[in-house]
């Protein structure tokens, strides 16, 4: 079990949010075609849809690489890639000019410490359980 | 290669490798698999279960928050 643990730490990285990802989509296919939301989000999904499950991969790739063996915890681990994800994503809404709506704004500060959480309790339960399976931590 | 020679080649393979020790297990691994399943379980601290539930919160009174945590993921 010792051969590629990289690769798998990246596989186990990508996993998550691939799946979530088909959730998210299906989510937007409904409301896009059939009750015809009026947001061009096709514009901005190559974002969550290739950037941010190859940055869970890498990120899992540093902490097998660097934190596993000094038994980091993962959860937070997970969590300091918000601080990647978050701007990331804002400055590529804004790039590509995608209408953020003004509530996104208003809701920035509670938006934070949930994404904190989601990405807390992701990490520490799902990617966890993967690297477990796959016997890289 | 005929029939012959196969077998021919079968006995002195036999022959060289001769006769494996143990081949039976030597004890029962499924006692074993019952307790490593039963350590699997995954142990949630309160914390966490804490933090589930002030998320739930956070998204039913904020369900604008949905699609850009969806975003993020």
């Amino acid at each position: 079990m010792g051969k590629h643990i990289y690769l798998r730490a990246y596989l186990a990285g990508i996993a998550v949010p691939t799946v979530l990802l088909l959730v998210a989509m299906t989510l937007y296919t409904i409301l896009r075609v059939i009750y015809r939301f009026p947001v061009p989000i096709e514009r901005v999904i190559v974002f969550p849809m290739a950037i941010v499950p190859n940055l869970w991969g890498l990120w899992n790739v540093v902490y097998v690489a660097f934190l596993a063996r000094h038994r980091f915890p993962l959860g937070l681990h997970g969590d300091a890639l918000v601080f990647l994800v978050s701007p990331l994503g804002f400055l590529f809404a804004r790039v590509l000019e995608f209408p953020l709506p003004h509530i996104f704004f208003v809701l920035a500060p509670i938006a934070i410490p949930v994404g904190l959480a989601v990405y807390y309790l992701a990490w520490k339960y799902l990617v966890g359980f993967l690297n477990a399976e796959l016997g890289i931590a | 290669m005929n029939e012959e020679d196969l077998k021919q080649m079968g006995k002195r393979l036999r022959n060289a490798l001769g006769p494996l020790k143990n081949a039976e297990l030597e004890r029962d691994l499924w006692p074993e698999m019952v307790r490593k399943l039963d350590q699997t379980t995954v142990h949630v601290p309160w914390f966490d279960w804490v933090l589930l539930a002030g998320l739930g919160v956070a998204l039913w009174f904020f369900p604008a928050l949905l699609p850009a945590l969806l975003y993020h993921i």
